[in-house]
């Protein structure tokens, strides 16, 4: 080959794989901001929503190494609504896939013992089946790093959660006794380590703080199953009602706000949203939102 | 006079050595499987234990109940009966590593064979007449020195636990010397094995273990010898068995290398002194022997042997210090008032009950999941040491998990479903206000009840007025025991953001298995309990 063509190539080649990014910003304004679907199944559920935002592939690029962050806390099965549906984390594991990825890694630091809470959730063996990597948390890994938060400057992070090109956030919509509902911005606690319980004397800031900091590129909000009472790892059925809906959107505290709906609150009960939204980190005027809200 | 060394027991002497190592290996590598198995039950990981028939003798004995599982020690009885103490020889772990000790403190001249002929292989049976005598009192310590009582409890508390820090050392420096896909991978392997790395007593016990180890620079397989109560049954079984030495007379060179080379002092020169109840048919004689003169027909019928001289006055001595123990194994003041921090693992059988069956094994302590179990010391006094009791600032009890009372040998603690687990009580959760962050400082936390695993909670919240000194009033949520509620997992105290000293603790009152160590009348719910009580 010549060095003329060569050069060619590589010029033709970078513009064609710079088309479709541009052609996604140009069309980004005609879609919504967040998707709220209902329906019976999980997968089909978790599919729906993203591409009602447009498809994975605006989120993430060929060769990416992608880091899913469920909710694994703890030794429920996924009846009992306390860790994320395994069904939606296969999903979106196989999403990015077809989306290019190079690696996803699906991991939590979780309250009970990982090796218990990642099998009996089912979110191990569902995300492993999708060819995700499943690493238990190694503190090792772990590093004490600047956050940059208006009240929390520094904790031990793994850098499973730093050392990826996107993050994508699929909590579970659960009851809390101290935020009062736990969702997306509460769920960057299971990428800390250290003596993370601590962080509840100022659990409010500490989770803007840390939304902010992992700022992810999608949240996806699991509330198919959601748990209304003894948050957030609940126990009895009775707790759980079937809500069948998903939540996707970019703008993590416009989900949150979306779920905490689901409990008949909006973020003016929720103190972390007001917290959040007076910092500019998000919507919590829904009214304002593009919401493509449908059931399918 | 041929001069030359039995080709025939060389190979079954290397049989022997691969035999051991078979068993050595199966016996680790069960030890390495108890531990959470990705599931709720786990299989037979303690079968060894079934195989003992002085763990069965002696908890029969003492519990006046039989443990099904414990019909297995049968087939050691019976080939014990039949062949002598091959089992010794050629399955024991811990007589395996005696023997490689022995081996290896011979090859490095550490251990030069000595003149054996003396008595004290005797000592062993005195050591077994003292331990059965204190069975027929209840009195069940047979566990610190049953041989797989002993290597499973050194092994789980003390050398695994040391081999895990060991790794975890390398691992650090894999991290820091920036290797870290090695790092990541080896951490990856040892969170499968599962390896509890902290137990409070965990040095003692290991050292007790070396030095058991070390007595072989004295005498080669010092502990089966001198001491083993297992041994001594085994001994006093295979005095009738079809595998007797003989040594033909014609080759025979009266060299005396067979004896004092001898693993267990079983003195086969001259042919009329060897003890059947000391060989363990190591074959170390017959291979060793230069003329090979040493042979082990297999012959029916009885043949008188030697057999080692036991003083009766002796055994009349042990029994009596074996009855005469039995009180003093049992002064400690919680037989009046139960042991606050004596938690007991769930399904644990009421405390006398406990303690004639419980072997101090330590099972329980490998398999538990949180690493919670923990060897007791002066809780359950003196015959209970090292008996099991959770440590919640170390560990919890996890609430769908009853591995515990699945892999406990001698039925000392309950075999449980996981849903017969989650209904048993096994303490009462307090809140020291003194250090309770809300109820001191007035600030949030609530990381207790948000950790308790019962629903509905047994800790409540309740809205606090908190007085500062400037005046103001804070008003935080605090937590409040409902002591019905509390199972007394202790997941509050272990998750505590009180680090030190937690502000929530668990103590043993209201644990299900005890009649008396009860709280509150109401408490006790009728017909509740899985132990009929």
């Amino acid at each position: 080959m010549k060095r003329r063509d060569f050069l060619r190539d590589v010029a033709v080649g970078g513009l064609l794989l710079n088309v479709r990014p541009g052609l996604w910003a140009r069309n980004s304004a005609a879609l919504p901001d967040m998707a709220v679907i209902k329906g019976e199944q999980p997968a089909l559920l978790a599919k729906e929503v993203v591409t009602a935002l447009g498809g994975m592939n605006r989120f993430v690029g060929r060769g990416d190494v992608v880091l899913v962050k469920p909710n694994i806390g703890w030794d429920r099965t996924p009846e009992q609504a306390a860790c994320t549906n395994p069904e939606v984390v296969k999903a979106l594991v196989e999403l990015c896939f077809d989306a290019g990825a190079k690696q996803v890694q699906v991991m939590d630091n979780p309250c009970n013992p990982a090796k218990r809470t990642y099998v009996r959730s089912g979110i191990a063996a569902a995300a492993k089946s999708a060819g995700a990597k499943v690493p238990f948390p190694n503190d090792h890994r772990l590093k004490k790093v600047a956050l940059g938060g208006e009240w929390l400057k520094e904790w031990d992070v793994y850098t499973d959660f730093i050392e990826v090109d996107k993050i994508i956030n699929v909590p579970i919509a659960k009851h809390h006794s101290l935020s009062r509902l736990t969702m997306g911005m509460k769920n960057w606690l299971g990428a800390l380590g250290g003596n993370r319980n601590q962080l509840h004397q100022g659990l409010d800031r500490a989770m803007v703080d840390l939304a902010a900091f992992f700022k992810p590129t999608l949240t996806v909000l699991d509330a198919y199953r959601i748990l209304h009472r003894n948050g957030p790892q609940g126990g009895r059925l009775s707790d759980v009602t079937l809500n069948k809906t998903l939540v996707a959107g970019v703008d993590y505290v416009a989900v949150d706000t979306m779920g905490a709906s689901f409990f008949d609150l909006t973020a003016a009960d929720l103190n972390y949203l007001k917290l959040a939204h007076e910092r500019g980190a998000g919507q919590i005027n829904l009214e304002k939102l593009n919401i493509d809200k449908r059931t399918i | 006079m041929t001069k030359e060394r039995s080709r025939y027991h060389r190979v079954l002497q290397f049989l022997r050595i691969i035999s051991q190592l078979a068993f050595f290996t199966l016996f680790f590598m069960l030890l390495l499987r108890t531990h959470f198995p990705g599931g709720d039950y786990i299989g037979n990981v303690e079968v060894f234990f079934h195989f003992d028939p002085l763990l069965a003798l002696t908890t029969f004995i003492a519990s006046r109940t039989f443990f099904p599982a414990f019909i297995l020690a049968g087939a050691t009885l019976l080939v014990t009966l039949f062949l002598g103490r091959v089992v010794c020889g050629w399955i024991c772990p811990l007589g395996s590593i005696h023997q490689f000790f022995s081996f290896l403190f011979k090859k490095t001249k550490l251990l030069r064979p000595k003149n054996p002929k003396t008595n004290r292989t005797v000592w062993k049976y005195y050591v077994l007449v003292t331990v059965l005598t204190g069975t027929l009192f209840t009195l069940n310590v047979v566990g610190w020195l049953d041989p797989f009582s002993l290597l499973t409890r050194s092994f789980a508390t003390g050398v695994l636990p040391a081999l895990d820090h060991t790794a975890s050392s390398f691992i650090g420096m894999l991290y820091r010397i920036n290797v870290s896909s090695v790092g990541d991978v080896m951490v990856q392997f040892f969170e499968t094995l599962d390896i509890n790395p902290t137990f409070i007593q965990g040095f003692f016990l290991a050292a007790l273990l070396l030095g058991i180890i070390l007595l072989n620079l004295i005498r080669e397989r010092f502990w089966c010898r001198y001491i083993c109560p297992l041994g001594a049954l085994l001994g006093l079984v295979a005095r009738w068995n079809m595998l007797k030495l003989e040594i033909d007379g014609d080759k025979c060179i009266e060299c005396g290398l067979c004896t004092r080379q001898c693993q267990t002092q079983a003195d086969p020169f001259p042919n009329d002194e060897w003890k059947t109840s000391e060989c363990v048919y190591c074959m170390t004689c017959a291979a060793l022997c230069p003329t090979g003169a040493i042979r082990f027909p297999l012959k029916l019928g009885t043949r008188p042997a030697a057999t080692v001289d036991m003083s009766r006055r002796k055994l009349i001595f042990s029994s009596f210090l074996g009855a005469l123990a039995v009180p003093f194994f049992r002064l400690s003041p919680h037989k009046t008032r139960a042991s606050e921090k004596l938690i007991r693992p769930p399904g644990a059988l009421p405390e006398n009950k406990f303690l004639e069956k419980c072997v101090k094994c330590g099972e329980c302590m490998k398999v538990c999941p949180t690493n919670g179990l923990q060897p007791t010391l002066a809780e359950a006094g003196p015959e209970g040491i090292w008996t099991p009791m959770l440590v919640p600032e170390i560990g919890y009890c996890e609430y769908y998990c009853s591995l515990c009372s699945q892999v406990c040998p001698t039925g000392a603690i309950k075999e449980l479903t996981i849903e017969e687990k989650t209904e048993v009580k096994i303490g009462t959760s307090w809140i020291n206000k003194n250090r309770c962050i809300p109820w001191t400082f007035g600030d949030p936390c609530i990381v207790c009840e948000e950790h308790c695993p019962v629903s509905p909670k047994a800790i409540e919240l309740v809205k606090i007025e908190v007085v500062q000194p400037d005046g103001t009033v804070k008003t935080p949520l605090a937590p409040f025991i409902n002591s019905e509620l509390c199972i007394g997992c202790g997941i509050c105290e272990n998750k505590c953001p009180v680090v030190d000293k937690p502000a929530i603790y668990v103590t043993s009152v209201g644990e299900s298995r005890s009649e008396r160590n009860q709280l509150l009348l109401d408490v006790i719910k009728q017909g509740g309990s899985p132990y009929g009580h």
